[in-house]
């Protein structure tokens, strides 16, 4: 089994999991802060049998809105998180004033620990795309406010930029500059 | 020596099998969270606290059962309370045949020591070339015109006793396409 398999199987478990824990935290947590009339019971149509219930239909929409952003949110934050700091890393490579700068603040090693590499960016980026169409869906089929399916749509563009400058980057350190040097 | 060999050419062949289905549970463990949680989205559904176990209670008894069951042209009713207090039942007119169709849909009981009055206003969600009405206690009422003109039906209910509300279609050409039909109820 090739390296690369292994480390994308190993990688997708976290994303997999907070993406069912957001949406499921999500629903039982608005459920119970606004003490929400619910029931969990079988309906024979779908894939899975079980599904959570609700008295009418505008407690369902909050739920489901809410219960989406706290999905995009639960994703979106690490993957940005992680794009940022992998861009960072490489302006801060190009320029000696900043790297000083990171040194006075004592960040230096936040930014020199390079965890983010490029497949675990591009697994979160997909889970995170995953989430957008889910949440576009609902919004467009008004099952979900139109400002979720909105962030939703911003936050899967903004993943996709910072993606594709993350494979900029990758690229750059198998085929680099020779009149650009690193400072660290 | 041979062992050796052995040993590899045997990790050789279990990477081999396990390469296809490391695939497989890679796709599987994007596949799974994303119908986990399009099925985790809620549904609205009349609970039981709020409702009979067959169809709508109100609190001062007036008691709106679906009758149920199957029918040729009428698929997917059901009835609930919407957030105004207002009763409503929906069900999908199929495509069909020009005829004449009825089909028991409502029990309406009233439980309470006094007269109540209902209103019932139907319609399809865009205008059909049949004529819908109601028959409740023998009596005809027409709930939408052919054109699409739609009426509000009057009933008065008596203490004590139970309706039932039959829908009836009139199709003077065949319909090639299903519609959706909304009913309100208003308790007076």
């Amino acid at each position: 089994m090739s390296i690369l398999l292994k480390k994308a199987l190993k990688l997708s478990i976290l994303p997999a999991v907070i993406m069912i824990a957001g949406k499921f935290v999500g629903v039982m947590a608005l459920i119970i802060a606004y003490n929400l009339q619910f029931e969990v019971g079988n309906e024979v149509s779908g894939i899975f049998s079980t599904q959570i219930f609700l008295a009418n239909e505008s407690s369902t929409l909050f739920v489901n809105s809410l219960s989406d952003m706290a999905m995009l949110v639960v994703l979106g934050i690490p993957t940005l998180y992680m794009i940022i700091r992998t861009t960072v890393l490489q302006s801060v490579k190009n320029n000696p004033r900043t790297i000083a700068k990171m040194v006075k603040f004592n960040i230096l090693k936040w930014i020199t620990s390079s965890t983010s590499t490029f497949l675990k960016i591009f697994i979160w980026t997909t889970f995170v795309l995953i989430t957008s169409i889910i949440t576009v869906s609902n919004s467009l089929r008004a099952e979900s406010y139109a400002w979720v399916g909105i962030a939703g749509g911003v936050l899967s563009l903004l993943c996709i930029w910072g993606l594709i400058k993350t494979f900029e980057i990758e690229t750059d350190k198998v085929y680099p500059n020779s009149r650009e040097h690193s400072y660290f | 020596m041979i062992n050796k060999r052995k040993n590899t050419k045997f990790k050789e062949l279990f990477s081999k099998i396990m390469e296809p289905i490391a695939l497989g549970i890679l796709a599987l463990l994007f596949i799974i969270p994303s119908i986990t949680v399009i099925n985790l989205e809620p549904i609205t559904k009349n609970l039981k606290q709020f409702t009979d176990v067959l169809g709508v209670t109100t609190s001062s008894e007036i008691i709106i059962d679906l009758v149920g069951g199957t029918h040729e042209i009428l698929s997917g009713e059901r009835v609930y309370k919407n957030d105004n207090g207002e009763y409503i039942y929906e069900a999908t007119l199929t495509k069909r045949e020009s005829d004449f169709y009825s089909k028991p849909i409502l029990r309406i009981e009233n439980r309470t020591d006094e007269d109540k009055n209902i209103t019932l206003l139907g319609t399809t969600i865009n205008p059909t070339r049949s004529d819908i009405g109601l028959i409740i206690n023998n009596q005809t009422y027409k709930l939408q015109k052919s054109n699409g003109e739609s009426q509000s039906v009057e009933i008065l209910l008596k203490a004590q006793s139970k309706y039932d509300v039959y829908l009836t279609v009139e199709s003077v050409v065949g319909i090639q396409f299903s519609e959706d039909f909304e009913m309100k109820i208003t308790v007076e």
